[in-house]
Formats: structure tokens, sequence, C-alpha cells
């Protein structure tokens, strides 16, 4: 057998895969993503008169293109349902602990999803009652608004 | 048309936390292996099709390394998922309809050790709205979880049952990862991770990997005893956004079924990707699955989930319960993407 | 003269694009035939493992033949040489891409382990100009001295690498091998 000069047994290699993207946003996602930096939030009106938010490009029922014609929904909504997040990711939103939701705005016929920043799992409720937290600077970006807080406690 | 098509030999790895071998070493043995039980030799196959993704374990060119594993010298014809292998199934289902070959190797195989899965999966979802969110599998299955103890369609309990009969089903399972004696009230005395999931409700993180030789009728009667044939296949998505769903049914999986054809005759065993214990209850709903229907013997994705290739071992135990365990009649699922958005549903029958 | 406003984000047009910055971090265990293969490269010996039954030479070993789908083990384990000859290269001119750190041209060769065999790519040249590498020269190992040694990037996949251990190939002066003698080493 050969010899080994391991210096322990375990023997690991790292490596990061990193890279800056910029995509193109085309005419739904502009309009969604301006009204946000707006701080608005846009849906779109679906073939059969329902409002999709957040806007797709397509029907989901038929898969046809949707006309631009994109209607402010919210600023509150319901909670449809939520996670509480105990440990989150370098990813999440929020560096303390929060619950990802379905958010059905005002107006609008399907559920949004984002992090609603209540505090404690003991403040959320499914049915409960909540509102944007806007970031002071905006650039047009689905964090532009910062995570929804209880309705309540606004 | 061929007519039914049938598996003639199939085989797995075991599934480990952290691998030590690389893929194509650990996949090297299961692909040899079930062209073995195929009883064909490995330069008559006419296909192969594989199933795995690069960004798992963070390395360009991952899959084309995979085909040193299955003696890709003189060139073979091949094609590849960026799926899980029953997708790798489904495309050679597909080829072998065409009738002018008669064999063709499927496999999946994956590592989910060396990435952080939490960091990973966002990516696959919608890069406008959700990937900037970082909402990673863990939260949105306990999206789905909440959604369905609010519609009162299940109850912690019976998650925590599912996870103490998942892992004492996988004692006897030598592929499984995660077995043993769990206690419902001990799993419940847990605290939650995501909330209302706790740890024991989410799959294991798996490297494994499987394999299925599939063969026409004509030849798996010509050197297959007992072959296990694919009576009915079938696939469906449905929308991505998890807000545009009920997350609480899985209409992909009962439309699956219907066209699979799952509800025409009496099934004695079910293999169900089920990532989280919740979707469990989802799944047999969908696919009318009645009590007296063995779910998950092998202890299913709670016991071992190795990415990639769970949904391809669920159509490999389902078949092993045909050929080793007599059992004749058996459905298996597959799934993909989040909350049960993409599912893959196979009819099996042994005679 | 430039119009100082033409930087300035118009605040009011609408959005067009959108930034995202990835980010994925991975550490995966070194299989055993490359912790074989690092230890050895540590000690200044590079090698590989021979099929026994086409008597082809990898390096690094692989634990199996691609060719002939046998298993290798450390029953089939060569010491390879460390000279030989270029079979092919290429001359990267660098593009300023994120995580490009190259600024001048650069070359990478694949080399023609002498017997037993075997070969690695992706390897630097020393002390030659990028417009006179070319396929035939012959090749020595330039070694980095053993105190200074290190295989911190050596992994599971690393093409052949001897990072680390080995600085790059330096031509030996001797008559290049005739292109009649190459044709079937493409890599």
């Amino acid at each position: 057998m050969c010899s080994s000069k391991n210096v322990n047994d375990e023997r690991v290699s790292t490596h990061t895969i990193e890279f800056p993207y910029t995509r193109t946003l085309g005419p739904v996602y502009s309009a969604f993503l301006t009204g946000l930096r707006d701080a608005k939030v846009l849906g779109i009106t679906s073939r059969d008169g329902k409002v999709l938010c957040p806007p797709t490009e397509w029907d989901p029922q038929t898969g046809e293109s949707l006309d631009l014609d994109f209607i402010e929904v919210g600023p509150g909504g319901v909670v449809e349902t939520w996670a509480w997040v105990t440990e989150p990711t370098r990813k999440h939103p929020l560096d303390h602990p929060f619950a990802f939701a379905l958010v059905r705005l005002d107006g609008a016929d399907t559920a949004l999803l984002h992090a609603v920043d209540a505090g404690s799992i003991d403040a959320m409720r499914t049915g409960m009652r909540v509102t944007p937290r806007w970031k002071e600077e905006r650039i047009g970006y689905i964090t532009d608004l910062e995570a929804f807080v209880p309705e309540a406690s606004a | 048309m061929a007519g039914d098509l049938a598996i003639i030999g199939y085989a797995q790895s075991p599934s480990w936390r952290a691998a030590e071998l690389t893929e194509p070493q650990f996949l090297f043995p299961v692909i040899t292996e079930a062209i073995e039980r195929a009883g064909i030799g490995r330069r008559e196959i006419g296909f192969t099709c594989a199933g795995s993704c690069d960004y798992l374990s963070g390395q360009t060119f991952s899959f084309v390394m995979n085909l040193e594993a299955v003696g890709a010298w003189p060139p073979i014809s091949e094609s590849h998922v960026e799926m899980d292998g029953a997708w790798a199934l489904y495309e050679a289902w597909v080829r072998l309809q065409h009738g002018d070959i008669d064999t063709a190797l499927v496999f999946g195989s994956g590592k989910s050790s060396p990435g952080v899965p939490a960091e990973i999966f966002p990516l696959q979802m919608d890069p406008y709205t959700l990937t900037p969110l970082g909402v990673d599998p863990v939260s949105l299955a306990a999206l789905q979880a909440r959604a369905m103890l609010d519609a009162g369609k299940i109850t912690e309990r019976e998650m925590a049952e599912v996870v103490a009969r998942s892992r004492k089903s996988a004692i006897g399972n030598p592929y499984a990862q995660v077995t043993g004696d769990a206690d419902p009230d001990a799993l419940l005395a847990e605290p939650y991770f995501t909330a209302p999931l706790r740890r024991h409700d989410l799959p294991p993180i798996s490297d494994g990997a499987s394999a299925v030789v599939l063969a026409t009728a004509e030849k798996a009667k010509d050197v297959c005893e007992h072959p296990v044939w694919i009576r009915g296949i079938d696939h469906r998505v449905e929308v991505h956004q998890p807000g545009m769903r009920d997350l609480t049914t899985s209409v992909s999986t009962r439309i699956a079924g219907e066209k699979a054809g799952v509800g025409t005759a009496a099934v004695d065993v079910a293999e169900l990707s089920a990532t989280f214990s919740h979707q469990e209850k989802i799944l047999r709903e969908a696919l009318g699955l009645g009590d007296d229907v063995d779910v998950n013997p092998s202890g299913g994705a709670l016991a071992a989930n190795p990415v990639m290739a769970v949904g391809l071992s669920r159509i490999v135990e389902a078949a092993r319960q045909i050929a080793e365990h007599g059992k004749q009649r058996a459905v298996a699922h597959a799934t993909s993407g989040q909350c049960l958005q993409q599912n893959l549903v196979a009819v099996l029958e042994g005679a | 003269m430039s119009d100082p406003n033409q930087d300035v984000v118009d605040p009011d047009a609408p959005v067009v694009g959108m930034d995202y910055f990835m980010s994925l971090h991975f550490e995966e265990r070194i299989c055993p035939v490359v912790r074989r293969y690092a230890d050895a490269l540590l000690e200044g010996k590079l090698i590989g493992h021979r099929c026994p039954k086409c008597a082809l030479v990898y390096a690094p070993p692989r634990g199996y033949c691609p060719i002939d789908v046998i298993e290798t083990t450390d029953a089939d384990e060569v010491q390879l040489a460390d000279r030989g000859f270029v079979t092919n290269y290429t001359v990267v001119t660098p593009v300023a891409y994120y995580g490009q750190e190259a600024t001048e041209p650069f070359a990478k060769v694949s080399v023609q382990l002498d017997e037993p065999g075997g070969s690695l790519s992706l390897q630097d040249v020393l002390e030659i100009g990028v417009d006179d590498v070319r396929v035939g020269m012959r090749v020595e190992a330039v070694w980095v001295p053993a105190a200074e040694r290190n295989v911190d990037e050596i992994g599971n996949r690393s093409w052949g690498s001897a990072e680390g251990c080995i600085l790059g190939w330096r031509p030996t002066g001797e008559p290049d091998v005739p292109a009649e003698q190459i044709s079937d080493k493409v890599f």
C-alpha cells in the first residue's frame, strides 16, 4: 500500500461561483419594478378580468400574452399563508427572524410572495392585514418593498 | 407503436450525507449493476438519457463527466435533462416509441452535499420577484404546510406520523439514509425549524444515484424473466408563482395520474416523492390512493433525498416491489420545482 | 464639450434593467484517488492509474477507465514522467469580464508525458514567449521548491491540475517531436 502524507483524514476543496447578471425586463416587469420604485404595487388584468399580482407576461390559464393593462393594488392586503423563518439565510431579505408570506393585496386576485417583518411568530396569523414598509432609496427592485408589516402596528 | 415498454434492470447507490466519492465514481457501479441485472451487453444499449443538475455541486460539465461512468466510447446516442432522472426515463420512453431501437439506459445522480441547497434553489425561481428574496425550498414548503393546516386538511400530528412511519419503513432499506424508530409525540416536542415545519419534516441532504434499463416488449420477453411493465406514464406542470396556485391540492399530479391510468385498477403500493411530510397527503388525495395502499415502503424521500435521482429511485423502488416482493400493481411519482409544481406519475405492473 | 448631465439617471424614466449578483459557495470532500494524487505532488511526484485492459494512463487517477468501464485501484497506480511534449495549446487574450485577473495574453498547453504516459492539460509554460509555443515542443516540469508546495487548489475536478506544486513547463531544448507522431494525441 502506498504511504500517504495525509495530515488529517478529512480533505475538502472549496470554491465559489459568482457572477453579476444584468437582466432586461420587458414591458411587464419594467412596469412592475418601475411601480415599486415609485412605491406602488401594480397588477395586470388577465383575459377573464382577474387582477394578477405579481403581474405575468401571459395568461396563466390560456398562455396568451396579456395587454399591458396595469392597475394599482394595495397598499394593504391579507396574509393568505405564512412561514416563520427562525434562522434567515444570507440570501433572505431580513437578517432577523421574519415570516415569508403570500399576501393578497386589496384589489388583486392572486397573492404576492414577500416578507412580513412581524417581530415575533406570535404576531403572525393567517388572515391578518399587512401593509408595505418601503425603503427610503428605491431603484426598481422587489426589495424596494423592504417588507410588509402588520397593519395594526404601521 | 411498439406496445408497452418494460423495466428490465435497475440499481441504486446508497444515499450519503456527504459522499467521499465523486459523482462518476458512485454512479459507475450503479450503471454497471443495472445493465448486468438487465442481462444485456453494454454496447447493445440503443439510447442513454441522464438526469442531473451541474449547479447542485457547482461544477461545470458535471453531466459530461458522468458519461464516463456509462462507457461512451465508441460514441453512443445520448441525451440529458436538467431534471430528475424520472424525466430522463420519460424521454427514453418517448425515444423507444419510435421502434428502431429496443433498449435504453436511464440514470439520475446528484451531490447535494457540497453546496447550500437553501442558496442554490432560489436561483431556479422567477428571477424578478422571487430569486432576489432568496426564498428557499423549506420556506416554500412551510407556506404550503401552513395552508394545509389552515384548511383543516392535515394536522401536525399526522405530519409527525408520516415521518415516524417513513423512518421505520426505511430500516430494512440498504439505500436509505435516515432510518429508525421515532415516536410521533417526541417528534412533536421538537422546536420548529421554519414553522410549521420541524427539522424532521424536511428531507435529508443526500448524495446518490439510481439507474434503470428500459426495453421494448419484444426485447423484454426475450431477455427478462420478470419484466416490470410501464402501463402508463405522464407528467404535468403548473403555474410557477406560488400565489397563483392552490398549494393544498396537486392538480398536475391528479391529471398525470389520470393520464397514466392510476385509477383503472387497484393499486398495491405507491412510491411517492413527498419531500416534505405534509406533501404525502396531498399526493395520496391527488392520486386517489386509499388507506389500503402501502405508501413508501422504502422510506421515501424523507429517508433519502438524492436530488436528481430521488424521483427515478421511486420508480426503482416501485419496480422492486413488483420484481422482488410479489406486488402486482404500483404507482411511482416524481416531482420537480417547489411545492409540487411539476409532477410525473408512472403506473407499473408485474404482468 | 461633453454634457455634464449625460450620466445622470432620469428619475422618471422607466426601469428597464435589473442587476443580480449570484454567489454560491461549495465545499466538497476530496475523493481518495485525488488525495493520493495530491500527496504524491507534495512529494514531487506525478502519479496516475494505468488501465489494466487498454493501458491508457489517467492523470490524475479517476478510479476507473472510462473506455473499458472498469474500476482501477492502487494496484494500477504508476509513477509518471515529469517531462514530455506539447500536444496542443491555446493562447488566451484576456477579456475584462468579472473575475478575470489576467491582462496579458497567456498560453495554456497540453503535455503528453513520456513513458508510461498520461497527459496533463491547461498547463502553464515558462521561459518562452506565447508566440513561440508550438506543438511538438519538448518540455520538463519546473517544480515548486519542496518547502513551498501546497495542494490547496487540487480538488476532485481539477482537470489534471498540478497547481501549487508544478509552476509550469519549460522547453528542454531537445528537437521537437515530429507532427506524424502526434496525430492521435489531441488533448
